[in-house]
């Protein structure tokens, strides 16, 4: 409590509460800084880089695009389902979905 | 050359690591007619004093400690003969040093164990993950005036505050200050358990054990 | 009577200082900072905004909205069903368990998956569970998961591994011994890193994070790099996360370098270009806590030192903020009024990537 959910309190972008995880795959798969990172999930999902972190926005547009969503929704993609929405959504390969992908036969 | 010109140019030879530039030093001053005790203490010292403070700002290395200490003891053999027998060689002080029993952290209390070596003291490493009741037994073995403990988990900090109560129970707290570190311990749980002192890095070991000790 | 405002030390403990005292300290904590870094001072604004943030009334603050930052982790779950030695709050529970809370309770942007001895070395033995618990997590979770350990090369010297223990060969002068050891011992971290993160890509972890680089000196650091540039030649999509264990790269070997830079005596914005040169995406800086000093001093210091690394750093910076670095107390509980000032400095003065 006194420390990754202060800091996720304080200054985080709350995962996928909001855009936060987007963001971040962004900075660690193409090494973009934050203000780059939050232009570029912005543009994809057709909103201002002020509302990645606003619940008001994210949370029926995570359900409509099928990229993961906070509150347990029955028929809502999760996992690697969630996760391959997010690799078209952002235009990248996620290693896990490759890993799924090389196992269908 | 002025008294204070002498000193800085011993102070700095030791500085540059490099024996020969200690050797020529020492036997300058020698030749000047300055007390040996005077070299060691306010030359080479105080040379030794700037290297801890250098290493702690990244400027010296690990090597470059080990090598001016060489030098150090290089210089001190110059001054043997003009001083009274065993002089030379002796030690500011007997320190026993270790990590607490349960604790395999090992790096910051070596680098403390010698940096307090290369500032004069006699000091007996006991390693990592230390019995408590082997800190005591040292310390009777070698007469030792502190016993410095280091811990770097929260679990085993408590070690030190244990052996300090060994200390007492043995009769021998009076005759041994207590020097604590390590990631956890701060100045508040030095006062609470009753250590002499905290530090919070190696060249503070050796401002401290110092302080308390000479 | 002037106004005193409460603060902590970097022990905890709470104080009451005035405006006047906490800027003066501010001042002192750069002033140290600029010295040993050799780096640039905050401006006057900056400095009143760090002023401003530690005196606001309330117990949390918060960034102004838009500076919101991705929040990464570290320690894995560890801190759930760990005991306190990593201030675990031993909550006996599965590490899928632990990581969908961090996703679907706490609001993580990524997590980690650890093990219990969080070390590279002892992973080897456990590979196969390391393995199919990344696959199990993955198949369940939507944020980034990474694999994190620390190189912890003290783990390759006796007695718990093959090498000399190089400290006691320094202590008898063995200097060039003792570098001989580190050298060796370094190759076979690096070997073992890159082993074990080959088995974890593919079970599909989306990759890496070192934790506390150099906590064994420049030689841990150096094989450290070394993994980072073989992983990334392999796995060129790999996420790389390497955060450091201090602020200063400790000289025990003195002479090992990358690129052509020493590594011993780096500090946190000499740092980050290699880590990036090396193939890192994120670099996490570190700043020690003075526990002697005030919360003030602390933030000053470890705001003017991140400030420079993220100028200097071509990778996004996620400060290291845990306890007893950034800033924050050292203490297993620390203050939530710290750590959430620290953590609003960070963002809008140092102006980091991420935490």
């Amino acid at each position: 409590m006194g420390m990754p959910i202060t800091h996720i309190m304080t200054s985080g972008m709350s995962g996928i509460r909001a855009a936060g995880d987007l963001v971040a795959r962004m900075e660690m798969s193409k090494s973009m800084r934050v203000g780059d990172a939050k232009n570029y999930v912005a543009k994809k999902l057709g909103v201002s880089t002020l509302d990645l972190s606003d619940e008001y926005v994210m949370r029926d547009l995570r359900e409509e695009l099928g990229i993961g969503v906070i509150t347990s929704v029955a028929g809502a993609p999760k996992g690697i389902a969630a996760k391959m929405n997010i690799e078209k959504l952002l235009d990248l390969k996620i290693n896990c979905c490759e890993k799924f992908r090389q196992k269908i036969r | 050359m002025s008294k204070e010109e002498t000193f800085k140019m011993l102070s700095d030879a030791i500085v540059s690591c490099k024996k020969d530039a200690v050797e020529a030093a020492v036997q300058k001053a020698k030749n000047e007619g300055i007390a040996p005790a005077e070299i060691i203490e306010k030359g080479l010292a105080a040379g030794m004093n700037t290297v801890g403070i250098m290493f702690e700002r990244g400027k010296l290395f690990l090597p470059h400690v080990m090598m001016a200490a060489g030098a150090m003891e290089a210089g001190v053999k110059i001054l043997e003969a003009d001083m009274p027998k065993d002089a030379a060689k002796k030690k500011l002080a007997v320190i026993v040093n270790g990590t607490v029993e349960g604790d395999v952290h090992d790096i910051g209390k070596s680098i403390v164990s010698t940096m307090l070596q290369s500032s004069g003291f006699e000091v007996h490493d006991l390693g990592r993950d230390v019995p408590l009741q082997d800190f005591i037994d040292k310390v009777k073995e070698t007469g030792a005036s502190m016993v410095g403990m280091s811990a770097l988990m929260t679990t085993t900090l408590p070690g030190q505050r244990e052996v300090i109560e060994m200390l007492k129970e043995q009769g021998l707290r009076d005759k041994v200050k207590v020097m604590v570190g390590g990631a956890p311990a701060t100045q508040n749980w030095a006062d609470k358990i009753g250590a002499d002192c905290y530090a919070e890095n190696a060249s503070e070991a050796v401002a401290r054990a110092k302080e308390l000790l000479l | 009577m002037a106004t005193e405002h409460m603060l902590r030390m970097g022990d905890g403990k709470r104080i009451f200082l005035t405006k006047e005292k906490i800027l003066a300290d501010l001042k002192d904590g750069m002033a140290d900072a600029v010295d040993l870094g050799e780096i640039p001072e905050l401006s006057g604004d900056e400095l009143d905004k760090l002023l401003d943030i530690i005196i606001m009334p309330a117990r949390m603050v918060g960034v102004e909205p838009g500076m919101e930052v991705p929040v990464t982790h570290d320690i894995g779950t560890i801190r759930l069903d760990g005991d306190q030695g990593n201030s675990g709050v031993g909550i006996p529970s599965s590490r899928l368990v632990g990581c969908m809370m961090h996703e679907r309770a706490f609001g993580a942007d990524t997590m980690e998956l650890g093990h219990i001895d969080y070390s590279f070395k002892p992973v080897k033995p456990v590979i196969a569970q390391e393995m199919q618990t990344m696959e199990v997590c993955q198949q369940n979770m939507v944020i980034p998961l990474l694999y994190g350990a620390m190189p912890n090369m003290g783990l390759y010297y006796t007695p718990d591994g093959p090498f000399e223990n190089p400290g006691d060969l320094m202590k008898a002068f063995k200097i060039r011994e003792a570098q001989e050891s580190m050298e060796h011992a370094a190759k076979h971290l690096t070997r073992d890193i890159v082993w074990i993160m080959q088995r974890m890509m593919a079970s599909g972890a989306d990759g890496v994070n070192f934790d506390t680089i150099g906590a064994a000196g420049d030689g841990d650091l150096y094989a450290s790099l070394h993994a980072i540039e073989s992983l990334r030649k392999q796995y060129p999509d790999m996420y790389i996360e390497a955060g450091m264990a201090g602020e200063l790269v400790l000289g025990l070997h003195g002479e090992m370098a990358y690129n052509g830079t020493v590594l011993a005596g780096l500090w946190p914005h000499q740092q980050a270009p290699l880590v990036a040169k090396a193939g890192a995406n994120l670099f996490g800086p570190v700043v020690n806590t003075n526990t002697s000093r005030s919360f003030a001093w602390n933030l000053g210091r470890a705001v003017t030192f991140i400030k420079a690394a993220v100028k200097a750093s071509p990778i996004p910076c996620h400060v290291n903020m845990g306890m007893g670095v950034g800033g924050i107390p050292m203490l297993e509980t620390p203050p939530i009024d710290a750590v959430s000032r620290a953590s609003k400095a960070m963002v809008e003065v140092a102006g980091v990537d991420g935490i």
